[in-house]
């Protein structure tokens, strides 16, 4: 447990920014959130430090993909925005 | 050269910010501003919302107020037994929340008070007397 501590704070803190990022979520803040719980959940009895710090890693690549999905909706949104019937076959 | 009275001019504005008040707090709001909130508003706290604590730096935040505004955060918190929360009551140990919950109901207090609690602080704050103590000194409250 004490090995462990400072993965405990990485993890809420993994768990929190993830929160964070899931507000936007297109399915909504609450689904997100009820996943997001689930998952950290799910893994609560992992032990081991190696396989803990694997999945922050995990985590952290969710976190970007997360980032990447806005950034494309966004860039989405303002192409349709000012190209709405000029490239409607790209 | 005659100047139009500071009254008229202020007029629109001072309806746009004074008249809505009762229509700001009305559940579209409530709801979007608070999405860790899924319960109806009483209204019993009414001067105590949010939009006053984001928007009004004028508002000076008293002891018994912050201990209000955390109390009424968390009693809207769904994993929170209301008969069981008091001032001094553990999230952990008196209230049963598990460490994630704990996160969440620190980020509802970040959202309430409009500023950031670093993670250090948040694995500390374990009960809301913890809280009260700790956002008053970060906003140097005396009274």
């Amino acid at each position: 447990m004490k090995m462990a501590n400072s993965l405990r704070g990485e993890v809420l803190n993994l768990y929190k920014n993830l929160l964070y990022l899931g507000r936007e979520y297109p399915k909504g803040a609450d689904y997100f959130k009820r996943r997001l719980r689930n998952v950290f959940l799910k893994n609560k009895d992992v032990k081991d430090p190696e396989k803990i710090k694997e999945l922050i890693r995990r985590g952290e690549f969710v976190m970007k993909e997360l980032e990447a999905l806005y950034f494309l909706r966004k860039y989405r949104a303002m192409k349709q925005r000012y190209y709405s019937d000029i490239n409607k076959t790209n | 050269m005659k100047r139009i009275p500071m009254l008229a001019e202020a007029a629109p504005f001072s309806t746009v910010f004074c008249a809505p008040w009762g229509a700001r707090q009305g559940p579209k709001l409530r709801t979007r501003s608070r999405p860790w909130c899924s319960q109806g508003v009483p209204g019993q706290v009414p001067q105590l919302c949010c939009q006053y604590s984001k928007y009004s730096d004028a508002l000076s935040l008293t002891l018994e107020g912050i201990k209000e505004l955390v109390l009424y955060v968390l009693k809207h918190y769904d994993e929170i037994d209301r008969k069981k929360l008091s001032v001094n009551s553990h999230f952990m140990k008196g209230l049963g929340l598990d460490s994630l919950d704990q996160v969440e109901s620190i980020m509802a207090m970040e959202d309430e008070f409009g500023f950031e609690i670093t993670d250090i602080d948040t694995e500390k704050l374990m009960c809301p007397q913890e809280i009260v103590d700790y956002i008053v000194n970060k906003k140097d409250v005396y009274q």
